[in-house]
């Protein structure tokens, strides 16, 4: 008799716990979804979220607090000083070795390298992950016409000096001319390369 | 019962008129020889199933894929076309574009032919089932039957599959597949007796027209109190007969590594794939014809009242009703799938011969009382 109301009660188990479950699912079906569609709308980021670099490179002031502070050396700096006026050459922050620690943010005395919200970071080239901050928050073509000016005037200069010596000399204006136009193209066509390469160099 | 027999011995076969055949030998020239015509009308009618079954089948999968996504709070397919409709058709290029690979030591006449015997039995199924009145492939007097074995032929298909892979997973998956289907056999045609007996008649056609009452209220499920329970067991029945969870012990991914599909990807794997779906709709049509009315809706009823039985009007409708009635039981085996947790093997078998083959017969028997003592009054 036990096994016969064991049966049953069996039977009465299985459907019920099919039809809870059931109700169950059904319920969750007609909810809203809770994922979102991730490169379309996202999920809130914290303020305090560690994610990639920005730097307000108007406030920042050269001083290297930030790569000294780095405990893997990923920041690398480099700028050259006009008077009160600093022009950028290159700021990169190396995403292959950076651990998102925050202990760049924390020496900064103009308080002006900030971790931002952003975390997704795909490339096809390795390269790429060395990640120039001044071209980050579109800060990069302000400076790069700038050093652009900068570089045309010096140009300019040096040609006006080149001509007045050209006129001065008379006889032999093939020389200057060339050196010159080396210098021009020095200038204008990829300064920060030229630079960088140096510096890595050295 | 004894009607069903009366059919069976006064089936003649080639009896009947064949639209697309007529057409075909109105149409055409004299110098055509007389044996092309039902061959090119049968060409016909193949090409038209398989477009139905195989667009259904696309269907069936993307509805899968939201309905899981949704019950898991999740959206599902969204990236191609609207809310990701367009899924199954990248995912057939994808699926077709893939490599078609078949293991080194596994049975190459066999493993080749496996899934194409899959899925031409479940196509050969769909013959006896009639999409709307008057639009069918073969009016069989033994439709329900021929549905079954059909159905069952691809358990063949499957255990080659699982042997010729030569991997023990495959195997495995073939075996489980066979020792379920065999289990599982009992019960559902046991339980499909209920309806049987009460309608006379194996022919689907035929048990549609029934049931064709305004509201449903001639439909068979409300025919005697041991309908529901025959329901109920023909629905467990055919979720483990397809191999579905809870009951998808042969290609279960966490233990068997997808069982005897673990050797087959590409074009191949998809017609294991598509089998399943397509047998999935199969089946919730062969309930609907038995349980649920079969063509008969409300709207149908309404149609046929304002332009007579056998308008077009009717016959779409009657279409679209078969279709709506086959989407709301593959749906009802999608709920299933996302509730339950997989059972075991052993569970799987005492389910079939301990308690679905029992109260399948109960069922049988009290119908048959039920309707000898209150039928006549």
């Amino acid at each position: 008799m036990v096994a016969v109301s064991k049966y049953f009660q069996n039977v009465w188990d299985a459907l019920k716990s099919t039809f809870v479950g059931m109700r169950i699912t059904g319920r969750y079906l007609l909810t809203k979804p809770i994922t979102v569609q991730y490169p379309q709308e996202r999920m809130p980021i914290p303020n305090r979220y560690r994610g990639i670099h920005y730097l307000e490179q108007e406030k920042c002031i050269d001083c290297l607090a930030c790569a000294r502070a780095c405990p893997i050396d990923c920041i690398e700096m480099d700028a050259v000083r006009h008077g009160k006026e600093l022009e950028w050459i290159s700021f990169t922050l190396d995403y292959q070795k950076c651990m998102f620690c925050e202990l760049c943010v924390y020496p900064c005395p103009k308080d002006c390298i900030h971790m931002g919200q952003e975390f997704a970071f795909v490339s096809f080239d390795r390269s790429e992950f060395k990640h120039d901050l001044l071209s980050y928050k579109g800060m990069a073509r302000e400076a790069k016409t700038r050093m652009i000016e900068a570089e045309k005037k010096k140009a300019a200069k040096e040609a006006a000096k080149a001509a007045k010596a050209a006129a001065v000399a008379e006889a032999e204006g093939a020389e200057p001319e060339a050196t010159e136009s080396e210098n021009s193209k020095n200038g204008d066509s990829k300064p920060k390369d030229s630079k960088n390469g140096e510096g890595e160099s050295a | 019962m004894m009607l069903a027999l009366q059919s069976i011995n006064t089936y003649s076969p080639g009896s009947g008129s064949n639209f697309l055949r007529d057409q075909l030998s109105n149409l055409a020239p004299e110098w055509v020889p007389a044996w092309a015509i039902p061959l090119t009308a049968a060409g016909a009618a193949v090409g038209v199933a398989l477009a139905i079954v195989s667009v259904l089948a696309m269907f069936s999968t993307w509805l899968e894929r939201k309905v899981a996504g949704h019950m898991q709070c999740r959206y599902g397919p969204m990236r191609v076309g609207w809310h990701g409709w367009l899924q199954p058709i990248a995912d057939g290029v994808k699926l077709m574009l893939k490599e078609d690979m078949i293991p080194k030591g596994a049975d190459k006449i066999l493993f080749v032919i496996a899934p194409a015997l899959v899925l031409a039995a479940l196509l050969g199924a769909f013959a006896a089932l009639p999409m709307a009145p008057g639009f069918y492939f073969s009016d069989m007097n033994l439709g329900v039957f021929f549905i079954i074995s059909m159905s069952a032929l691809t358990t063949i298909g499957v255990v080659m599959a699982g042997w010729s892979s030569n991997s023990k997973w495959s195997l495995y998956g073939a075996m489980r597949e066979a020792a379920q289907v065999v289990a599982y056999e009992i019960p559902l045609g046991v339980s499909l007796l209920v309806p049987l007996m009460v309608a006379g008649t194996f022919n689907l056609n035929e048990a549609s027209a029934l049931q064709s009452g305004a509201l449903g209220m001639d439909w068979l499920i409300f025919h005697n109190p041991f309908m529901l329970p025959a329901f109920v067991l023909f629905f467990i029945a055919v979720l483990a007969e397809l191999k579905r969870a809870p009951f998808d012990l042969p290609e279960t991914e966490s233990e068997l590594v997808s069982g005897f599909l673990t050797e087959y990807s590409g074009i191949r794997w998809s017609f294991f794939f598509m089998e399943e779906y397509a047998a999935m709709f199969l089946f919730s049509l062969v309930g609907a014809f038995f349980f649920f009315g079969g063509f008969n809706s409300p709207v149908t009823w309404a149609a046929a009242e304002v332009f007579g039985g056998s308008h077009f009007i009717v016959q779409v409708l009657a279409f679209g009703t078969v279709v709506v009635k086959g989407f709301i039981g593959v749906f009802l085996m999608m709920w299933v799938r996302w509730t339950l947790p997989r059972v075991r093997i052993d569970q799987v078998m005492t389910m079939g011969y301990k308690y679905l083959t029992p109260i399948a017969l109960v069922c049988v028997l009290g119908a048959g009382f039920f309707e000898f003592l209150f039928a006549a009054m």
